[in-house]
């Protein structure tokens, strides 16, 4: 390695905070050991960018500094076009609202809520949140104009949509960033359990309508009879899933409080599941939507995974990329409505929910049976996840409600909420 | 008292590497190869544990002439009773894996100076 490089390697290490620049040393050693050539280099370039990344993203600066890059991206991505272009006007609007509301917001929520929680669940959902509103952001921008700039009352129209669907995305900053605040009184495992349902939700949602709700553009993809199973699947989710998540966050809340405010915090988890629910499934099935029908006319794989079999002219790929831009309205309709259907859903079956958890434990009933013979107490914040800061003494005291470990670890608090969200914090068990 | 925590397949695979001998202290590389894990994944899981307890690391005393120093690592006394308990609760009704470990555990580490690694 030439010395510019080590030496560049070195004030990169100088940026690390103090406790992470041994790793990256031991790693640096331990690169010696490896076969020189394309596995040392592959041993390199894995381990040291995971922990510069895990170390900056520790960081305020870090943080700030990650967003700054993909609002970068982003602005790099969306800017171009004539000013002159009524799309290009939207999508230089959408930006700027987009990135002030990704900023500003937490700064606001934080003074009524609090800061970030520490779960690993609760870091996803806001990074996962924001990379979702960014590259919504950038998907929309790119889709293909579907005819001439609006005129007189279509315009005034199209402003309205537009407006209406910025206020809409900064529901869902906000609802994101106050789910998984500090003093959020959400339970870890309710988030877990929508945020579950939802992923499940907007992937099955997804398949179904991957070029909107345009006939034209989306027929091909499910042929065969009126009622095709992941058609029946798609609705059973909507209807069934948030009722469903709704429940189980409602039965695993135990406390603390007296039975009236445990009951009253349940119908909470239940509207709140069932909002995550159906928010986190819109979200994605929007994005990967209006994500495909911008990429369509540029990328020929996913016209091939679109329209397996069929060899389209550029003309018939055309007409069908303006009717799923055209269609990619009822993306902003799914957005709007999914959260409606979801809290509706949830508050309904809060009632099933407290039936069948029977009297809350502490609350005067008898108490509910355990599994194991050491109950962990309810963690102070409705349940919140009892692992911050744990551990650091070396005992496995600290370990009760430190969740899954590893890289694939959210996606293990997530496949817990599917599954029914099985070791997650003290309080929502 | 019933354990509540949850691991990773990888951070089990890392778990066990370390629980086979856990009066050793092992090289990051060596536990690459055994556990199949790329560096990317290994390290952020070590450093988890190290920050939990589990884990304890330190540094090569003597290296090797024209090398760096190395990274070490084993596991300490909660780390491997939380490492016996979730291994052998992955494996089922199998055999613990390190019953050996176990009886170390509880008599008490002898101490292994890393001078070495």
């Amino acid at each position: 390695m030439s010395r510019a490089a080590a030496a560049a390697a070195g004030v990169a290490l100088r940026l690390l905070p103090a406790e992470r620049r041994d790793w990256v040393r031991a790693i640096w050693a331990e690169s010696y050991e490896v076969p020189s050539g394309r596995r040392r280099l592959a041993w390199l370039a894995g381990g040291l960018p995971a922990i510069a990344t895990g170390a900056l993203m520790a960081s305020r600066i870090g943080r700030w500094l990650v967003f700054a890059v993909a609002a970068g991206c982003t602005a790099r991505v969306t800017w171009p076009g004539s000013p002159d272009r009524f799309a290009t006007v939207i999508a230089r609007m959408d930006l700027i609202t987009v990135v002030l509301l990704l900023a500003g917001l937490p700064w606001l929520m934080s003074r009524f809520l609090g800061s970030a929680s520490d779960s690993r669940l609760g870091r996803f959902l806001r990074v996962g949140g924001y990379g979702a509103v960014l590259t919504y952001t950038v998907a929309k921008a790119r889709l293909v104009p579907a005819g001439p700039d609006p005129t007189g009352p279509a315009l005034q129209f199209a402003w309205f949509a537009e407006i209406l669907l910025l206020v809409v995305v900064a529901g869902y900053v906000a609802a994101i960033l106050a789910v998984t605040a500090r003093r959020s009184r959400v339970a870890p495992a309710t988030l877990a359990i929508g945020t579950g349902a939802g992923v499940v939700l907007g992937v099955v949602m997804y398949a179904v309508a991957p070029l909107g709700l345009s006939k034209v553009a989306t027929d091909p993809w499910l042929p065969g009879s009126e009622i095709d199973p992941v058609v029946a699947l798609a609705w059973i989710l909507l209807l069934g899933g948030p009722m469903a998540a709704a429940v189980l966050a409602g039965r695993r809340y135990l406390g603390p409080g007296d039975p009236h405010e445990i009951d009253k915090a349940r119908i909470w988890q239940c509207a709140v599941a069932g909002i995550l629910a159906t928010g986190v499934g819109a979200l994605i099935v929007a994005i990967l939507g209006t994500g495909t029908i911008a990429l369509m006319p540029r990328a020929a794989w996913l016209r091939h995974w679109l329209y397996p079999g069929q060899h389209l002219l550029a003309g018939a790929v055309h007409s069908r990329e303006l009717a799923a831009s055209n269609g990619s309205g009822a993306y902003g309709l799914i957005l709007i409505a999914f959260p409606v259907i979801g809290l509706l859903l949830g508050v309904f079956s809060s009632a099933a929910a407290i039936e069948s958890s029977g009297p809350p434990a502490g609350g005067g009933g008898p108490p509910r049976p355990e599994p194991g013979p050491e109950p962990v107490p309810d963690s102070p914040g409705s349940g919140r996840l009892a692992d911050a800061g744990a551990g650091k003494g070396g005992s496995t005291a600290g370990l009760p409600g430190w969740g899954e470990e590893g890289p694939d670890g959210v996606q293990g608090e997530v496949m817990a909420g599917l599954t029914g969200g099985a070791g997650l914090g003290a309080g929502a068990r | 008292m019933r354990s509540r925590t949850r691991f990773s397949a990888q951070t089990l695979s890392v778990l066990a590497a370390l629980c086979e001998e856990p009066s050793q202290w092992r090289h990051g590389y060596a536990l690459a190869e055994q556990t199949g894990l790329k560096s990317g994944t290994l390290y952020p899981i070590l450093i988890r544990l190290a920050e939990r307890g589990l884990v304890e690391a330190c540094w090569q005393e003597e290296p090797a002439p024209g090398r760096p120093r190395r990274h070490l690592y084993r596991l300490t006394v909660p780390g491997l009773a939380t490492a016996m308990e979730v291994t052998a609760s992955a494996a089922g009704s199998a055999p613990r894996p390190g019953a050996r470990a176990a009886r170390s555990a509880r008599a008490g580490r002898p101490a292994v100076d890393p001078v070495t690694g």
